[in-house]
């Protein structure tokens, strides 16, 4: 196939970029993502998780079941931050959602 | 906000596991992020035979009516429009309505979550007009909407051709079929023949698909040279997968199995995962048909009505053995053997004796 | 383009409403989402993607894949595919609509 076509439709990375990454080393779904941004977009890899993994099934000759999944972070789905303003008192609850809203910062 | 028993998804699933612990008394809160109940069952306009408890031969659609009336007849708090987005290090789901987020803590949990179209890529895949056949079959049932005029099918499974035949009905053209493998497959020779003068094309895949801002050219490679079609929408069928996230932010541990749709959550013959407080059903328990979408749903309600003590142990004991029975029947027979994999594999780590009723479903084996 | 009536499940929706897409008035069934209700009036591209500014458009029409991003009276990526159309409602499409060429576009 045609090395241009876009594999990540929200980060618009394609087939070349993610070859290059794994050419540099990359193992996994998550260090694919570290290197390209693949998987970072707003749908946060509900779309390219799967087509990722058969790429790199297929660069390192491996069987698709030994190609893990990456870790989804909450939130969950795109919110908007205020949304986020959780009205726990659980001072934990801040804590979790406060990490992954830094960590996702697409989520907006 | 409290509650005995907190589902996650009103599919079919959700919704049968709704209703088995709300007739048993308990406190039930269904939470879906869609506008309405139902989940995918809601655009199934196809017959669903092999039913649990002898149900008739219906449309899904038709049967998705008749769950949600008994659904606004029960006592089962919807929250529809409300998507779980989160868990706390408390263990409660986290859920919004897209205005404020707020916990929900129940006693116990089932995810009924579903699961989703896997893609494809190909040069143009991103085109508006190329869309999955499940989004399709969306916007002619659900929405009355035409996707286009006419359309080239990506994938050739059971589902691509109860889409084909769906579009047809409402005027569509389809101007081909494209499957990269060497030959179609749908087993279902009823919904092949039923079909007629298509144009498969088999070890065959698309080298691009073109126009300005939306589908309008499709070129496909085939064993014979470059095929060009206008067509101004593009199906995608390439199978489900189940939805992962909500089980990996409640700790649940995955397995992997090709036929039940790759990796999915573990979980043993309660359809308890590895958190012992979230138990699952329907597709997210793996890929199968809707009999046993149904009976999943109502082994996992009878389990945590057992582990809350609406019921008492036999009573859970004899209908569970019931539903696993009938699951046996109506499963198919690959993917009812993978499950009982994942089942047995969960014994072995749990050091848990099998119920009697369970390995005596296959001659007394379990396989794994 | 709008199934008059269904071959199976018949005529659904009944009101017909107004919505307007980047200013201009079009019609939609009450009860139809935000995509359909464009879909239906033939428009399939809702806007372009944020790095290389390609055509963008219903995939999923599940709230999954967020190539369906609208702006709704002023709020900008919602999700067409999930919001309900209402009469009177403000859509545009999403961010700059720039007349970029391209093979995929
Ligand atoms: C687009 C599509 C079309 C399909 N068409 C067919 C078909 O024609 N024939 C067939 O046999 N199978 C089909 N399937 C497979 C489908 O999985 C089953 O038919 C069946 O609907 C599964 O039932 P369920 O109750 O497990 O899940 P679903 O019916 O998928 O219901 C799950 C529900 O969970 C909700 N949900 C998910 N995540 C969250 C969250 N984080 N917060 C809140 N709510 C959430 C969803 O909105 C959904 O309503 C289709 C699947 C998809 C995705
Ligand atoms: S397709 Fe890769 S993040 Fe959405
Ligand atoms: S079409 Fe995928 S999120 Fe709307």
């Amino acid at each position: 196939m045609d090395k241009s076509t876009i594999v990540c439709r929200c980060e618009e990375i394609n087939i070349d970029e993610i070859e290059n990454a794994l050419k540099n080393g990359a193992q996994t779904f998550d260090d694919i993502k570290r290197l390209t941004r693949t998987g970072m977009g707003s749908c946060q890899s509900k779309v390219c998780l799967h087509p990722v993994r058969e790429i790199i099934a297929d660069y390192h000759n491996k069987d698709l079941q030994d190609v893990g999944i990456s870790r989804m972070r909450i939130p969950l789905k795109p919110i908007r931050m205020g949304t986020l303003a959780t009205e726990s008192k659980d001072s934990n609850v801040a804590s979790v959602f406060g990490e992954s809203v830094e960590e996702g910062d697409e989520n907006r | 906000m409290k509650t005995d028993l907190l589902i996650i998804g009103a599919g079919p699933a959700g919704i049968n596991a709704a209703l088995t612990a709300d007739a048993a008394g308990a406190e039930v809160i269904l939470v879906d992020e869609s506008l309405q109940p139902g989940g995918q069952l809601r655009q199934q306009t196809q017959l669903f035979s092999n039913l649990p408890k002898n149900k008739k031969k219906t449309r899904g659609t038709s049967l998705n009516n008749h769950l949600v009336e008994s659904l606004n007849a029960s006592n089962v708090k919807v929250l529809s429009n409300h998507a779980m987005v989160g868990s706390y290090l408390n263990g409660n789901i986290g859920v919004t309505d897209g205005f404020k987020t707020f916990e929900i803590h129940a006693k116990k949990y089932i995810l009924a979550t579903g699961a989703q179209e896997e893609g494809k890529i190909f040069p143009g895949w991103t085109l508006p007009g190329v869309m999955t056949a499940g989004a399709a079959q969306i916007l002619i049932n659900r929405e009355l909407v035409l996707p286009g005029k006419n359309a080239v099918i990506v994938g050739s499974n059971d589902f691509a051709f109860e889409v084909i035949k769906q579009l047809r009905i409402c005027g569509v053209s389809i101007k081909a079929v494209v499957e990269d493998k060497d030959q179609l497959q749908s087993e279902k020779q009823d919904l092949l023949s039923d079909l007629g003068n298509i144009t498969f094309l088999t070890n065959s895949t698309i080298e691009l698909a073109s126009g300005s801002g939306e589908v309008e050219h499709v070129s496909i490679r085939t064993p014979s040279g470059i095929k060009e079609l206008e067509a101004d929408f593009i199906c995608i069928s390439n199978g489900f997968t189940p939805i992962l996230e909500p089980f990996e932010v409640m700790n649940c541990k995955f397995t992997y199995k090709e036929i039940l749709g790759g990796w999915l959550p573990a979980y043993n013959m309660n359809f308890q995962t590895t958190n012992s407080n979230c138990y699952l059903a329907g597709s997210a328990a793996g890929i199968t048909t809707l009999g046993p979408i149904l009976l999943t749903g109502e082994i996992a309600a009878w389990s945590v009505l057992e582990e809350l003590e609406f019921i008492s142990p036999r009573e859970a004991h004899n209908q569970k053995k019931e539903c696993w029975e009938e699951l046996m029947t109506l499963e198919n027979n690959n993917v009812f053997q993978k499950r009982t994999e994942i089942i047995a594999d969960s014994l072995l780590q749990d050091n848990w004796n099998p119920k009697s009723y369970f390995t005596e479903l296959q001659g007394g084996q379990i396989h794994g | 383009m709008q199934i008059k009536k269904h071959p199976i499940l018949g005529e659904k929706f009944t009101e017909e409403i107004t919505f307007y897409f980047n200013e201009k008035p079009l019609k939609a069934m009450k009860g139809q989402t935000v995509a359909a209700a464009l879909m239906r009036n033939g428009i399939r591209k809702f806007g372009v993607s944020r790095k290389l500014f390609k055509a963008r458009g219903l995939y999923c029409a599940n709230g999954r894949c967020t190539s369906c991003y609208v702006t709704i009276n002023g709020l900008d990526h919602v999700l067409s595919c999930s919001t309900l159309v209402e009469d009177g409602m403000n859509v545009h499409s999403n961010e700059s609509d720039p007349d970029v060429g391209g093979i995929y576009n």
